[in-house]
């Protein structure tokens, strides 16, 4: 039996937004590859599809230079959950979040959810420096070094963001507190227009995570797969029910509605 | 990064098309199968007759033949050229004006009569490749008019266009592209997605088309690539959706087209190859002054302003194989699954299979085991693929040749470890752990003793710890090839146990002895020797048995014995006749002693022969024991309790013969009691007991054996006789009787005293002598008194429980027999008729109710019928 994975059609999507060099790539190669490397800054947008039980799960990873900013609402259209990625040590990859990626999300569905998630936690959290793969503990160690340096080779990179947020990347406060996640998790629920009571809560959805040293990384694609289920479960009964698209076909949208959680 | 996809061979070369004119650019081309029409800026259009030619070498060539060139008087460039094959038709786009040309004679098709052939006004336009239509006389046409804001949808047929719809869009149009109803549009700010049936629309993503030419290229059912900002060519579907990852072109990229699996793009200076499948750049092609890239039913053809060229896909498998050879073994295996649908699916299983096998021997010759694994497992590869690259290891008998062209470039395993061993180590242990895991599956089917031979030798030689357990289970190991490999490796107790799976248990014997007798070396197994003995023990031939069991028994009689006491009791051994056997162990007398045991004591086989057999022996043990000359104390002691068990707990032995053995033996006195006891001659056991060995306890315990299976009274009167024997006062010689009698005398007061139970009281009362003190039977009599005091009130108990019992009965049965007799005013006496006014009443036999005073009446009348006494009342 060949495999084809390359060739399958995805049974759902999440997608990774955020601010530039907040480590969108880093976080989805530490869960696919279970390492951290190197990265360069992503041109466009990269996507991986992770087989999850019987399930195709593609996760887009988006290009976070503003000058790719525009394909955003495409990738996101369809789109199952949105990880709404900043970095924990800069406070202005938070705002870039609602001022200029949530309205990409608009072309979403209806019912997808939003997870948000501080990235770097390790600069500012002793408990994310423990690795959790520890066999990888050494070998991060070495890199380390040249992570930060990477740091600077971005943000002189000949396009340089509109605002100042590399810059005070480099500065190991921490910035972003859960809270302020949370509170922004709230403004996000209520420019979707949704009730907070019938959605998910925010301290369900508000991730502390560490790609470098694999803190949390696990929990967050593992939890948001777990939520998405009812989703990919719609999408396989439509697709059982017409595997061609058919425009004057409305009844599988109605039967596969699923109940609102 | 790079992999040769595509090779550019020219096919139009400058001088066939315009001479020396050096002003003349190619404006336009279009290509339908063999025919190459090209557009021009002096308002030409030339047809060209194309031929591949395959060269000798296998290379591709092509040669170009002019058929014809026409001008078409409009002195404007020839902006578009399409080809309506079923119509015969080109479709010009020339100064704004698309018409229709004829597309051998290149004549322009004049207007039918009842419409024009002509649209005016014309940036762009496109044809649909995915009609709707279902006429094959007619092409679908999306069109973007110079008119503001708008796209309109034209029938092209023979003779004539018609436009059958128009929609307006927010912004002025760049380009278009169609598929079905969907179009794809560049506005002047963003793509969009336009249906021109429904109406509905689908905004993509934003893009200046004034800071680049935009790019909308169908390339594929409902699918387009677009050139998108920051130089990327994005892929998206009608419904908006990307759904494959956008590819990384330069910002300058002039045209575009899909050759699966890549996506090929010309900018000023560059061909750049993307796959498709990882995105990554493959190949660059230097082609300057590039104008033109369009692909035409498969072929990408390329233009400079003066000349074209064909780029030609190498094929597919040199593709991969190209990248096999430099190692890349992700990419050839990306490549080949990729191009799964482009390929027959028996031709492609061949191809996937064969690409993962090669994946597979690249990474197993850079020792990343665990992937090459994973690809021999998906590659269904043989397996002796793999074991003939380890020297001797396949069988001699094995049929096997490696599969050409080969898989790999490995000689063996010495060429793939150039001498290092640790890596050839490696290697092996790699190859253990592969057999192992792959022994027991299907892939193994068909090559079994090739797999299984191999991995014997391969655990014989690195001593490890499964050979046995490969032998011990069902295995397909060739013997013959198998031998002599154990033997140069020591492992004989291995080879014995193959001897054994190949049903040649003489031969793994005789190695086996050898190696227990020290003639071979083989530390495998620790106790081999009881190994032997247990082989032997289940072995279901009797004549190996016999042969091999003198052999273990000269070795250690004890164990050795095992051969025949732990035989197995089941269907597949042979029951070994136990007369054989001990005729067999004649020679090995305590052998035969531990089986005669085994067969009395634990097998508990009913047959006298063994009993007394084994008697004998035990008494010749005794008696030889008692012959030496300073005793062994200890031995004899057991020794006698071993007799004497067997004497007391056996029923069957010849108990006169054995007495016989031992009449005049004063040493046994004990033994003989007992045999005399089993001949019931039971006052000769007591006499024994009481007076030669003076052993009252054993006496006593010999009464409480003998009677042991017996009834209370067969007890009784054996005490009763052990009493006698004690009072008797004539049988001992007077002159003991004054210092015996009273030992005597005590021996009768204890028994009395401890077995008091068991006499008959008054018997007893009756035998004592007259002149015992009360004191000194005070516990006998106590305990009898108490006995029969006991009995007499249990007695009582019972009588009165019995009384109470049959009471109850009889209560049961009347309650049984009596239903409850209802009276009423209105029921009347059976005697008087009259009605009851009182609840007394009596009833006759059979429950009817009367009045008293008629069944008074009735009594006094008839005085015979008396028995109404026991009638109850009832209310």
């Amino acid at each position: 039996m060949p495999e084809v994975s390359k060739m399958k059609k995805p049974d759902v999507k999440l997608v990774l937004l955020g601010d530039m060099n907040v480590g969108k790539t880093s976080l989805l190669h530490r869960y696919t590859e279970r390492k951290f490397k190197d990265t360069v800054s992503t041109v466009g947008g990269a996507f991986f599809l992770k087989q999850w039980g019987p399930y195709n799960i593609s996760i887009w990873d988006t290009a976070g230079r503003e000058q790719f900013h525009g394909l955003g609402s495409m990738y996101c259209r369809g789109a199952a959950a949105v990880i709404l990625t900043y970095d924990v040590s800069n406070w202005q990859s938070l705002a870039e979040l609602e001022e200029r990626f949530l309205s990409l999300t608009d072309t979403a569905n209806q019912d997808c959810i939003y997870a948000l998630v501080g990235n770097k936690a390790d600069l500012t959290d002793p408990r994310a420096q423990l690795s959790q793969d520890s066999d990888e503990a050494s070998k991060d160690r070495m890199d380390c070094g040249e992570e930060r340096t990477e740091t600077q080779v971005l943000s002189a990179c000949p396009t340089p963001p509109a605002s100042p947020a590399s810059l005070s990347g480099i500065t190991l406060g921490k910035q972003v507190t859960p809270e302020d996640a949370m509170a922004l998790y709230g403004r996000i629920l209520r420019y979707k227009g949704l009730e907070e009571k019938s959605s998910l809560p925010a301290e369900k959805m508000c991730f502390e995570t560490s790609a470098k040293t694999g803190y949390n990384v696990d929990n967050l694609f593992e939890a948001l797969f777990d939520l998405v289920l009812p989703s990919i479960l719609r999408n396989k009964n439509e697709n059982q029910q017409s595997p061609t698209v058919d425009l004057e076909e409305c009844r599988g949208a109605k039967r596969g509605r699923p109940g609102c959680c | 990064m790079s992999v040769k996809a595509f090779e550019l061979v020219p096919a139009v070369e400058r001088d066939l098309l315009m001479g020396d004119k050096a002003r003349i650019n190619i404006e336009c081309i279009e290509c339908c199968g063999k025919h190459l029409y090209m557009g021009t800026n002096d308002c030409f259009i030339h047809h060209f007759l194309l031929d591949e030619v395959t060269s000798s070498k296998g290379k591709l060539t092509y040669s170009a033949q002019k058929l014809l060139h026409k001008y078409l008087g409009l002195k404007k460039p020839v902006a578009e050229l399409r080809a309506a094959s079923a119509l015969e038709r080109l479709i010009v786009l020339c100064d704004g004006i698309v018409f229709l040309v004829d597309m051998v004679t290149l004549e322009t098709v004049p207007s039918a009569a009842g419409g024009g052939a002509k649209i005016r006004g014309v940036t762009a336009f496109c044809v649909n490749e995915n009609p709707v239509n279902g006429d094959p006389f007619c092409v679908e046409m999306g069109v973007i008019s110079s008119k503001k804001r708008t796209v309109q949808i034209y029938m092209v047929y023979e003779d004539r266009v018609q436009l059958v719809k128009e929609v307006t869009t927010p912004e002025q149009p760049c380009a278009v592209s169609v598929d079905g109803y969907f179009l794809c549009l560049a506005l002047a700010t963003q793509y969009m997605i336009l249906n021109y049936n429904t109406g509905a629309s689908q905004d993509l993503f934003p893009y200046n088309s004034e800071d680049r030419r935009p790019i909308v290229k169908r390339i594929g059912r409902e699918e387009f690539l677009l050139a998108a900002p920051g130089g990327l060519g994005m892929f998206a579907n009608a419904e908006g959706v990307s759904q494959r990852a956008p590819v990384n072109w330069s910002e300058s990229v002039i045209g575009a087209a899909v050759s699966f699996p890549y996506v090929v793009a010309l900018d000023e200076s560059f061909i750049t190859i993307h796959s498709m499948l990882d995105q990554q750049l493959k190949q660059t092609l230097s082609f300057r002054d590039g104008h033109i890239l369009q692909d035409f039913e498969g072929k990408v053809i390329l233009a400079s302003t003066k000349a074209v060229y064909v780029l030609v896909p190498l094929p597919l498998e040199r593709q991969i194989q190209d990248l096999l050879a430099s190692h890349r073994v992700e990419e050839a295996l990306i490549l080949t699954e990729g191009a799964q649908q482009n390929i027959p699916k028996d031709k492609f299983q061949i191809l996937h299979k064969r690409i993962l096998q090669q994946a597979g021997f690249i990474q197993f010759g850079q020792l990343q085991f665990l992937e090459a694994k994973e690809h021999f497992r998906k590659g269904q590869l043989d397996v002796r693929e793999l074991i003939s690259l380890y020297p001797l290891l396949l069988p001699a008998s094995s049929s096997f040749t490696r599969c050409h062209p080969p898989l790999h470039e490995f000689a063996d395993l010495n060429h793939l470890a150039q001498g290092d061993q640790e890596k050839v180590l490696r290697f092996k242990k790699f190859l253990i752990s592969y057999l192992g895991e792959v022994r027991s599956t299907e892939v193994a089917n068909g090559c079994r003793e090739d797999v299984d031979t191999a991995l014997l030798k391969l655990y014989a030689e690195q001593d490890h710890d499964s050979l046995l357990d490969l032998l011990a289970s069902d295995n397909a190991c060739l013997l013959a090839d198998s031998v002599p490999w154990l033997e140069k490796y020591h492992k004989y107790f291995a080879l014995g146990l193959l001897y054994h799976y190949n049903s040649q248990d003489s031969a793994a014997l005789q190695l086996w002895i050898r190696v227990v007798d020290a003639d071979l070396q083989d530390s495998t197994r620790s106790g081999l020797y009881e190994y032997i003995v247990d082989f032997l023990c289940s072995c279901s031939n009797p004549d190996l048995v016999w042969k091999y069991a003198d052999w273990a028994l000269a070795k250690d009689p004890t164990i050795g014995v095992h051969i025949f006491t732990k035989r197995p009791v089941s269907k597949d051994v042979t029951e070994l006749n136990p007369e054989d056997a001990i005729t067999y162990l004649g020679k090995h007398s305590q052998a035969l002693l531990l089986f005669l045991e085994h067969l009395v004591l634990e097998r508990k086989i009913k047959k006298e022969k063994f009993h007394t057999h084994l008697a004998v022996l035990y008494l010749e043990r005794v008696l030889s024991l008692l012959s030496e000359a300073p005793a062994d104390e200890e031995r004899l002691t057991r020794a006698r309790e071993r007799l004497q068990a067997l004497l007391r707990e056996s029923n069957l032995y010849r108990a006169q013969f054995l007495l016989g053995k031992m009449e005049n033996c004063e040493q046994l006195l004990l033994e003989r009691a007992t045999l005399h006891g089993k001949l019931e001659e039971n006052d000769k056991a007591l006499h024994i007991l009481v007076h030669k060995l003076k052993d009252f306890s054993s006496a006593e315990a010999f009464c409480v054996w003998a009677s042991s299976c017996r009834d209370s009274a067969y007890q009784q009167q054996l005490f009763h006789l052990l009493l006698e024997v004690y009072l008797d006062r004539n049988l001992p010689g007077k002159s003991q009787a004054a210092a015996g009698g009273g030992e005597l005398e005590m021996a009768a007061v204890d028994l009395l005293n401890r077995h008091g139970e068991v006499f008959d009281a008054v018997r007893v009362l009756r035998m004592l002598p007259e002149g015992w003190s009360l004191q000194l039977l005070r516990p006998f009599l106590g305990r009898a008194v108490r006995a029969s005091m006991h009995a007499g009130r249990t007695a009582q108990i019972a009588v009165g429980l019995a009384q109470s019992e049959n009471l109850q009965l009889l209560h049961d049965r009347l309650k049984d027999r009596k239903k409850p007799i209802f009276v009423s005013e209105k029921k009347g006496c059976h005697l008087c008729h009259n009605t009851f006014s009182e609840p007394d009443v009596v009833c006759l036999p059979g429950g009817a109710p009367v009045h008293t005073h008629c069944v008074a009446q009735r009594v006094r009348d008839s005085p015979t019928k008396r028995q109404l006494t026991n009638s109850s009342n009832h209310t």
